[in-house]
């Protein structure tokens, strides 16, 4: 009996210090790593770098990053966003990205015939190069392209598109990298009205706008899971502007318009964040355009507009100066 | 959206089991089944003993909401849409039509902001009048008793030139005929009409020369300006569901719409147009109409288009 009581406490003694071992050996496995810092970096920024150009250059994007555009209307966004477009529809040799681009039109003012006028600029650059119909035809072919009218459309569009992006992937064999989003707030006002309306009985009490927010940031998120996309969305400031009011009670009013290039500049620039926490969160980066006060007095520009471009997130304490012309949107220097 | 009851009857596949799950998940119309989490849901049903129904149901109630789904376009088949079918409407008035690029676009929202007798509704009795003196119809939708058939009249008079009398009275009366003027006095009237017209341009097969090209509200602030203040957000939400209502008029079927705003004082005593931060994203084009006073002279100068990338460089000056 105690033979055998002895073998058996032998044999579990073993089985532990087996077990012991291999735990031993998997955490150091694990400590030691599967590749340095200098590897991962080296490999990372050689599968897909995102370089935009002008005036998005300052901080490296990509996938699976959530850059929001943020401005009083009108300012550039929408610009910017065809600008991203055009640099990730053109093919590699002409300093694209080489890839589909899907445009979400919340807003519903999207116009194809600036896009159309926009491209041909990029592509010809400005009159020195010859237009190349069948590169025109596959980067508007590479534009997709959705428009929805209220909140359940825009839904139910994030929850088909996963389908609808594996079939031109499987048709194309290039993929989409790129969502832009214009204007994430553009039903905000219906959403906040209808926690009103809704008949929902259930005990969380939660604001159809919040679960709202959530069903969508859910939904990105799973798409983004299946299709690993850098997603860029506008944001409109609905609740009217204010300039920081201290300085101009402290130089008063005279002097403030007299000093204008002066003071005007180092304005912070307040608005209301009306989006729900959970999207806030799940931004990653943030811009701020807002247009510029002080307008050059030569203009040598005569069909332009002048914009302040500021990333606040990460936050870079200064400000880019872009410029609208007719052929695109520009680094003003 | 419908509760899921109402589509047991074309649907046998959303029978009562089915409801009561979904019930059991918080589950009671379409609505709150797009806002679930579909694989959440999924998951559960496959642990339930009836999975395969209620897969089956789940696949039914998705193609049903396939159905009202807006289609993936890609960048060539939108321009040929805008291209075929988004014509530009002259307005009668050469340098407005300067201004706006070629005229009034269909499918696009232009707005005519300017403070009280600075000439908007002069402008929309003139685009009215050109559009339907070119064999198409006009909603004019007035909220102050602006509209005038003798204004409109002069203009047609105007516009033939040298033709005989009793045929500019052929003329004017065709042109008149193809103007149908709603009064509206309040935003429910205007979400009214506007849903009537939906449904009678879906169903109705029209002839060519009755095909309704212009929508004109004057003045839409009018009627939006009640209902925003007050602490809730419904004003402002009629006010983006009506600019969203009028966009997908415009764009389904083929319209141009024209809508007219007035002034607020702002900041610095600057005047700014009325309706608020929300209603800048509303329309495509925006017109700043302004008149010195005692003057016959307008001043206009573009706020806002898609096409230009300035707004300072275009604006005009011209009798009205």
């Amino acid at each position: 009996m105690s033979e055998r009581k002895r073998l058996k406490f032998e044999s579990r003694r073993k089985a532990r210090r087996e077990m012991e071992k291999r735990e031993r050996e998997e955490i150091e496995g694990w400590i030691g790593g599967e590749e340095s810092a200098g590897e991962m970096l080296s490999r990372v920024s050689s599968v897909r770098p995102f370089l935009f150009p002008p005036p998005l250059h300052r901080v490296p994007l990509r996938v699976g990053n959530v850059l929001e555009l943020v401005g009083p209307s009108p300012s550039a966004k929408t610009h910017i966003l065809i600008h991203a477009a055009i640099t990730a529809l053109l093919p590699k040799h002409y300093g694209g990205l080489d890839h589909f681009v899907l445009f979400l039109d919340l807003d519903c003012r999207f116009d194809i015939a600036r896009f159309s006028q926009l491209l041909l600029h990029r592509i010809t650059e400005d009159g020195t190069r010859h237009c190349d119909q069948t590169l025109y035809d596959l980067c508007m072919a590479r534009f997709l392209y959705a428009r929805c009218y209220d909140t359940f459309q825009f839904l139910h569009t994030l929850r088909t598109l996963h389908c609808r992006l594996e079939k031109e992937k499987q048709v194309h064999g290039v993929g989409v990298h790129l969502l832009l989003i214009d204007s994430i707030g553009a039903f905000h006002w219906m959403d906040r009205a209808s926690m009103f309306l809704s008949q929902r009985e259930n005990n969380k009490k939660k604001l159809f706008l919040q679960t709202v927010s959530e069903a969508v940031v859910q939904n990105i998120r799973k798409l983004l899971q299946v299709h690993p996309m850098l997603v860029i969305a506008t944001k409109s400031v609905i609740f009217g502007n204010k300039y920081s009011t201290s300085s101009n009670e402290l130089k008063g009013n005279m002097e403030e318009r007299c000093s204008r290039n002066v003071t005007r500049n180092h304005q912070t620039f307040q608005y209301r964040e009306y989006m729900p926490s959970v999207w806030q969160s799940f931004v990653t980066h943030r811009i701020l355009v807002r247009s510029s006060d002080d307008h050059p007095v030569a203009t040598n520009y005569q069909n332009s507009s002048f914009y302040l471009l500021e990333w606040l997130l990460p936050r870079l304490n200064f400000a880019d100066k872009i410029v609208v012309k007719d052929a695109g949107v520009f680094l003003d220097s | 959206m419908a509760p899921l009851k109402s589509l047991e009857k074309e649907y046998p596949l959303i029978d009562s089991n089915f409801q009561s799950f979904c019930s059991s998940h918080g589950i009671f119309s379409v609505e709150d089944f797009l806002l679930h989490d579909l694989d959440a849901l999924i998951a559960f049903a496959d642990n339930h003993p009836t999975s395969q129904t209620l897969k089956q149901g789940i696949d039914q109630l998705l193609s049903t909401i396939d159905a009202l789904q807006p289609p993936l376009l890609n960048g060539l088949q939108l321009l040929e849409d805008a291209q075929r079918n988004k014509h530009v409407l002259l307005t009668g008035c050469e340098r407005i039509d300067a201004l706006l690029g070629g005229g009034l676009r269909e499918g696009q929202l232009t707005e005519l902001v300017g403070p009280s007798s600075s000439g908007k509704t002069q402008a929309c009795l003139l685009s009215a009048s050109t559009v339907a003196k070119h064999n198409s119809s006009v909603i004019y939708l007035d909220t102050g008793n602006s509209f005038s058939p003798q204004r409109i009249a002069s203009f047609v008079g105007q516009s033939s030139g040298h033709v005989f009398d009793n045929q500019v009275d052929h003329i004017l009366k065709k042109v008149l005929d193809r103007i149908i003027c709603y009064s509206v006095f309040d935003v429910y009237q205007m979400f009214d009409v506007l849903h009537q017209l939906k449904s009678n341009l879906r169903s109705e097969i029209v002839k060519s020369n009755q095909h309704v090209r212009l929508l004109i509200v004057d003045s839409i602030s009018s009627l939006i300006t009640p209902i925003l203040g007050g602490s809730g957000p419904q004003g402002h939400a009629l006010m983006i569901s009506a600019g969203f209502l009028l966009k997908k008029l415009a764009h389904e079927n083929n319209i141009a719409v024209l809508v007219t705003n007035h002034v607020v004082g702002g900041e610095d005593g600057i005047s700014k147009p009325a309706l608020g931060e929300s209603w800048k994203s509303v329309p495509h084009v925006r017109l700043l109409f302004s008149r010195d006073f005692g003057s016959n002279v307008c001043h206009i100068s573009v706020l806002k288009h898609p096409s230009m990338a300035s707004a300072r460089a275009a604006s005009s000056t011209l009798y009205l």
